[in-house]
């Protein structure tokens, strides 16, 4: 296993995080932390449990980086998913759970929804899409970002926004009708 | 359109959150995709290392050993574990000595099995057993045995609770050592077991001495009367008869109901621990 440094790729990084090199997490630490924050705290206004949530992913990515699947999916989508189900899983339990919980949430490989930043960026900067959205009430758009961005399912989506999964079942139901009258 | 990226003024605007919601929707979504875009967000750097520091103390935890795992499994709440399984250094340097002693004994009977040598080093095995985890208790608490005992004397687990966990772990380690050379041993059967109630007679007293005395003291002490008793007897009466009147089953019952008066002075008086300190 050769070196890593600050120009080694994500993949190299996860790599080298399977075979035990601290570096390497440090590095991917250091290179990714920023954004993850940057996107966590626009969904969670408490920054202990954001900050608790990276930490959390980081520790998850040490003990977790060989199941990784290079070939299928991108080493940054992968840690979102990671990072906004340790979200969730934190705001689920009855006190924050800080470190050290299970890590049953880290998908073998992440399903990054490569068509995701196409359809919103094309939609929104060139299309009808950003008015629609913004003309959707918050509730149903927060829904939307949950399922179609984060890449969560319907019932983590409630949990991250703390209301009952029918409830969320059927907001994004009406959001996506509105959706649609919208764009028609 | 991969032209297209995030400027320094739309990245401002979604840090302080004044985007519309669905154009931060395309920012997170250009930024999931777009590395030169991540890397752009400007961070904290004492919010980065302290973030990282967190999770280097976390993945540099130490790992539970085979026997933190047996604890586990047998039920102990985690703290417990920890004050079982702190004090790694000393342990070894403790069980190795102890493990020789009795594999030393073992091997010399052996050796000396037909003569009449055989005889007496087995019963100096019954005399020096139930001693041994005497000694262990002696060491497990107080100024002389713990380099760290002005730090543990300030902590709320200090005192009898403290004395009571430690004794118990080294009894129960020195015990089991002993039976087993007991069961090694050459000769009757019962010599395996004959010096369990005199053992648990000396524990249960050293401890219940320990709330008058220092523990040292204590275990001195009655290690002291154990040994200048049985020897006594041995002056007294020789051969066969001396060890049927040190372990027969009179003085096994005798043991017993002291020990359990031991013991309900030591209930009684379990406020009244030494901690060490000299009086």
């Amino acid at each position: 296993m050769p070196p890593v440094s600050e120009q080694s790729s994500d993949a190299d990084l996860l790599r080298a995080i399977a075979a035990g090199q601290t570096a390497a997490l440090r590095l991917l630490h250091h290179r990714h932390a920023g954004w993850l924050r940057a996107r966590l705290r626009r969904r969670c206004a408490d920054p202990d449990v954001v900050d608790a949530a990276i930490q959390d992913t980081f520790v998850a990515v040490w003990k977790d980086a060989h199941r990784f699947a290079e070939t299928t999916a991108d080493p940054a989508a992968w840690l979102w998913t990671i990072a906004v189900r340790r979200l969730v899983s934190a705001l689920r339990g009855p006190a924050h759970r800080w470190l050290s919980g299970p890590a049953a949430d880290v998908p073998d490989d992440a399903r990054t929804v490569p068509s995701a930043e196409e359809l919103v960026l094309l939609g929104v900067e060139h299309g009808a899409l950003g008015p629609a959205l913004d003309r959707l009430s918050p509730e149903l758009r927060r829904l939307i970002e949950a399922t179609a961005l984060d890449g969560l399912t319907v019932r983590e989506a409630a949990q991250l926004l703390g209301i009952p999964e029918g409830t969320a079942k059927t907001r994004l139901m009406r959001a996506r009708t509105r959706l649609r009258q919208l764009l028609a | 359109m991969n032209d297209w990226h995030i400027d320094a003024g739309l990245l401002g605007e979604y840090e302080r959150g004044e985007l519309d919601p669905s154009r931060a929707m395309a920012v997170e979504a250009h930024m999931q995709a777009c590395p030169p875009c991540r890397s752009s967000i400007r961070v904290d750097f004492t919010w980065l290392t302290g973030n990282w520091s967190v999770v280097y103390d976390h993945v540099h935890a130490p790992k539970a050993g085979p026997g933190h795992r047996l604890l586990r499994r047998l039920g102990l709440p985690e703290h417990r574990i920890r004050l079982l399984t702190a004090t790694p250094a000393l342990r070894w340097s403790w069980l190795a000595a102890t493990v020789t002693v009795l594999g030393l004994a073992v091997a010399a009977a052996w050796l000396l099995r037909s003569g009449a040598g055989g005889a007496v080093l087995a019963t100096s095995f019954l005399i020096l057993a139930p001693v041994l985890p005497v000694v262990a208790v002696s060491g497990a608490y107080g100024p002389p045995a713990d380099p760290m005992h002005e730090i543990t004397g300030t902590t709320p687990s200090a005192g009898p609770a403290l004395v009571l966990w430690r004794a118990i772990s080294v009894i129960g380690v020195a015990m089991t050592m002993a039976a087993t050379a007991g069961v090694l041993l050459p000769g009757p059967g019962w010599f395996a077991v004959a010096w369990l109630l005199p053992a648990l007679l000396l524990c249960t007293g050293t401890l219940a001495l320990a709330t008058a005395l220092a523990l040292p003291v204590a275990a001195a002490t009655l290690g002291g009367l154990w040994l200048a008793g049985v020897l006594a007897a041995s002056r007294l009466v020789h051969g066969e008869p001396f060890l049927s009147v040190v372990f027969g089953p009179t003085a096994q019952l005798g043991y017993l109901a002291a020990a359990v008066a031991a013991a309900a002075v030591l209930i009684l008086r379990r406020r009244r621990f030494d901690l060490g300190a000299s009086r």
